[in-house]
């Protein structure tokens, strides 16, 4: 692996779905040699893009697990990760991103920012990842790069700035116009693999000039030089435009934007340049982690080779040897036979084979130097442990995480499958930390969570097709949750004095709704409580609220004073604290006119004008709060809040209302109450629950 | 409480009366542009919301964004106008009944009154309340519009929502004989309320054109704010 950072760039390819994420990713490939025959996503020769490695994936065409993979351009190394479009996976998205320098950020021509996009732009927002951006499928009927630019601006408040002219489009789309060269690309050959650099058209003469004087125009603030150069009026070098966009894009000021067709083999060189010119080297990215033995103070990363190695794992997956962990190494090197620290857990773990890969192909390395990814063998992990020398403590920061909001029960065939569930299980969860499962200890059912139907579907699949684990699924059930609405006020005393040991305690406070999930406020004075008490109770208040008293769904939401108590010399011990918590927690909840919250999710879906009314009406089935409707071009949009427990299936109705030409994502917004008669519903279902 | 005391606050309540404005069939808020006549018309749906009810805003001009943020500034403007709230409580119900207003944004081409039927239907059919009002915002009242107003006539009948547009009229325009815009004059047999925005002395004037004995009073209006000038 080279040394010589700047020539380095870990890059992720990001967008909605069905954007053209997996074929730009193959073209890429192609180009820098890493593959000899273009497959397609979904081909017609069975085969399924290099970069959806999972059969599962080649299968339904979308990207589930985000493969890595390097290849070569112009003497630079690039590390590819390429990302999941739909939302179920996001967990995905924000891993990848948590360990990239850059994004090409993909847009369809024809449809535009999609509400994918946005929701990655603000996980790009979030991690602040410089982007440039590639307006792809230019050949497609409708495509108009132009609008998508001014969307990237008014949808996501992007500075974006045209790089490119498109030389004609549709069908009749050649090449694209080079604005900081001035010069027109085309692309020859079976696979476009020629480039041939020609005159700009006379046609497009005009309009390059104008549209390069508006790229000078937004550069120029970002470099000093090429301002003078403006105001003196004197020649404009490639250099000075290069330089100054390079700047904005690291300071996330502006955001390029370059044109093609990945499909038709239109300008993927021209992108890979720019990947080179204007996406950020390890070298240019400030990188933090925790010092867990200072305070967790932030200390600054080096990608520097000599100082203790500090690595990322970002990604497992379960190989022909082994387990295989993506890592993404911060600061000094892993070579092979090192000890590292997983700060986790304290474990020492000793480098055993390292690999780049190439999707579902691996090289074997001697070593991985800071600022390159790679992955290790044998290790035993979860996704997002740091790794570091044994002579520091540093943690990476926390990604953030989201809680999951469906379950599903499941269950094995057989022994056989029951064995290889648990292997799976074992696996998936490691792997993502937004699917989780446990055991209902009343039903003796397992139950897998996750953040969406898709999501869970996708894990039943995964074991059937990669454990031969054959199990049935239960109907997916909603995390509900209680909360309490009013101040309500607790006096409980626990008193067993008949004979023997006692147990005595009292306990008085109020509780109350608040934001957090569950807060503790100690206001005893005079020792009415015995400080070494005070503890027992809060352990007690914090054990119900797993189990609601209403429903028996978590309690979220929940403030919990305590002002007053007693206690008695003998008979006193936290034990009897902790019961007598647990019965003023009853005793307060009840009076607290408590509620049942349920999972509402964001729906946003894009539609051909013709079905906006239809569509809007499914969201009015659904309990459905509708936020409004867009109409761009020949699609509208319909942005609206509809609670999960309505959201099963509506795949397919939404496929037979709208011909199948409707599609729409769906992620987690907040918890709300639920209507009384809903709530009366899940009343009864519990009940007969209970009594089956 | 907060919401009895902001519709009572309302310029609506005291030019046309909130509960008087969903009686009518088709109203119209007429003005030359800039004057005010979607802000007026926010203040319009606004009452709606506060009482619980939903609307339906269709504009041909605005995005969804826009219409939002109309929406969010005409009720801090209310908000503002009663002296102190509680921010909290301000902010907790606007969280609340803003659910109630669904913005859909068209542009000329695509704005189709079937598709608002086939939206109005699914209130039917799930057996959901209907909006009570639907404001409509862009439409070319100096083109020939007959075949749209008839359908959208169909709509206030068929589902019993009363619809309110904007009108937009012209400085250089003379008043028809009736002293009514052009542009309502050719259809004021649709029209049961129409007011009228101009501004006179850095305040805006709203003068009732159509609505039964209230026709022809005139209000002053505050023109950053659109409230009542005291």
């Amino acid at each position: 692996m080279i040394r010589d950072l700047k020539r380095v760039r870990n890059i992720g390819i990001s967008a909605h779905i069905d954007s053209g994420k997996t074929t730009l990713s193959e073209r890429i490939l192609f180009y820098t040699a890493r593959i000899h025959k273009i497959n397609e996503v979904r081909g017609k020769d069975g085969v399924g893009a290099v970069m959806d490695s999972m059969e599962l994936e080649r299968e339904r065409g979308i990207t589930i697990a985000s493969a890595a993979t390097y290849c070569e351009w112009k003497k630079h190394n690039i590390n590819l990760i390429d990302t999941p479009g739909h939302v179920d996976f996001t967990v995905e998205v924000e891993r990848s991103l948590r360990v990239l320098d850059g994004v090409v950020l993909i847009l369809c021509s024809v449809a535009g920012v999609q509400s994918q996009s946005i929701t990655v732009d603000q996980q790009m927002k979030r991690y602040e990842v410089p982007c440039i951006a590639f307006v792809n499928k230019c050949d497609r009927s409708g495509a108009n790069p132009a609008k998508v630019a001014k969307q990237l601006k008014t949808k996501l408040g992007h500075n974006s700035v045209l790089m490119q002219l498109p030389i004609g489009l549709e069908d009749k789309h050649e090449g694209v116009v080079d604005l900081v060269a001035m010069k027109a690309y085309y692309f020859e050959g079976e696979h476009g693999e020629r480039v041939a650099v020609k005159d700009i058209p006379d046609d497009l003469l005009e309009a390059a000039k104008e549209a390069r004087e508006e790229l000078i125009d937004a550069a120029s603030l970002f470099s000093e030089e090429l301002t003078d150069a403006i105001l003196e009026e004197s020649d404009i070098s490639e250099e000075l435009i290069k330089n100054a966009v390079r700047t904005g894009v690291m300071d996330r000021q502006i955001t390029p934007v370059f044109l093609g067709s990945a499909y038709k083999n239109k300008a993927i060189q021209p992108l890979l340049d720019a990947v080179l010119d204007y996406l950020p080297s390890p070298l240019d990215i400030h990188n933090e982690a925790i010092d867990l033995d200072n305070n967790e103070e932030s200390v600054v990363l080096e990608s520097n080779f000599d100082k203790p190695t500090v690595a990322l794992a970002f990604k497992l997956e379960d190989g022909q040897y082994g387990q295989l962990t993506y890592i993404r190494v911060y600061q000094g090197c892993i070579s092979k036979g090192d000890t590292l620290v997983n700060t986790r857990d304290g474990k020492k773990i000793k480098a055993g084979r390292l690999i780049r890969m190439h999707a579902s192909q691996m090289e074997d390395v001697e070593e991985i130097p800071a600022g390159h990814i790679g992955a290790m063998f044998g290790i035993d992990c979860a996704s997002g442990d740091t790794f570091v020398s044994p002579t520091i403590n540093y943690s990476m920061l926390a990604m953030h995480v989201m809680e999951p909001v469906i379950s599903l029960s499941i269950v094995p065939k057989d022994n056989k499958a029951q064995i290889n569930m648990s292997k799976a299980l074992n696996r998936f969860t490691k792997e993502d930390p937004t699917f989780k499962t446990y055991v209902d200890h009343e039903t003796g059912e397992t139950i897998i969570q996750g953040m969406g139907e898709l999501h869970l579907e996708v894990y039943v699949e995964r074991m059937k097709r990669e454990y031969k684990a054959e199990v049935t699924t239960g109907a997916p059930r909603v995390a509900y949750r209680e909360t309490i609405t009013q101040k309500s006020l607790f006096n409980y005393t626990h008193k067993k004095q008949t004979g023997g040991a006692g147990q005595f305690g009292r306990v008085a406070g109020f509780m109350e709704p608040c934001e957090e999930d569950f807060e503790f406020v100690n206001k005893i004075t005079g020792g009415r409580i015995p400080t070494q008490y005070i503890p027992a109770c809060e352990k007690g208040f914090a054990a119900c609220m797993a189990k609601g008293p209403k429903l028996e769904f978590p309690v979220t939401g929940v403030r919990v004073t305590i002002d007053d108590g007693a206690f008695h010399a003998v008979d006193s011990s936290e034990m009897a604290f902790q019961a007598a918590a647990r019965g003023a927690f009853l005793e307060g909840y009840m009076k607290a006119k408590p509620v049942v919250k349920e999972p509402i999710m964001k729906v946003v879906i894009e539609t051909p004008n013709e079905f906006q009314g239809s569509c809007m009406g499914l969201i009015n089935q659904r309990r459905g709060i509708i936020q409004g409707s867009q109409e761009e071009g020949v699609m509208s949009v319909i942005e609206s809040q509809v609670p999960l427990s309505e959201m099963f299936g509506f795949s397919t109705v939404l496929r037979s209302a709208t011909q199948g030409k409707a599609q729409f994502t769906m992620e987690f917004s907040s918890y709300k109450q639920v209507p009384q008669s809903i709530a009366e519903e899940i009343i009864k279902q519990k009940q007969e629950e209970k009594k089956a | 409480m907060l919401k009895q005391d902001l519709n009572l606050r309302s310029p609506i309540e005291k030019i046309m009366g909130i509960d008087n404005i969903t009686n009518s069939k088709f109203g119209a808020v007429l003005s030359r542009a800039g004057v005010g006549k979607t802000r007026f018309l926010v203040q319009i749906a606004l009452t709606q919301l506060l009482k619980d009810q939903k609307i339906v805003h269709v504009s041909l001009d605005d995005s969804i964004g826009k219409i939002n943020l109309r929406y969010n500034e005409g009720y801090t403007n209310l908000v503002d106008s009663i002296g102190y709230v509680d921010p909290q409580k301000a902010v907790r119900l606007w969280d609340d009944i803003s659910l109630s207003k669904v913005g859909i944004s068209y542009n000329d081409v695509t704005f189709d009154t079937e598709k608002l039927k086939d939206y109005l239907k699914s209130f039917k059919k799930a057996d959901l309340p209907m909006p009570a009002m639907m404001i409509i915002d862009g439409l070319n009242f100096d083109e020939d519009i007959t075949d749209i107003l008839k359908k959208l006539q169909a709509l206030n009948q068929e589902f019993s929502t009363s619809i309110w547009f904007a009108m937009k009229t012209h400085r250089d325009e003379a008043m028809a004989k009736d002293g009514y815009p052009v542009q309502l004059e050719t259809r004021k047999d649709l029209f049961d309320k129409a007011l009228f925005l101009q501004p006179v002395d850095n305040k805006i004037q709203a003068v009732v054109l159509k609505d039964g004995n209230r026709t022809d009073q005139s209000f002053l209006l505050d023109p950053a704010t659109m409230m009542l000038v005291e």
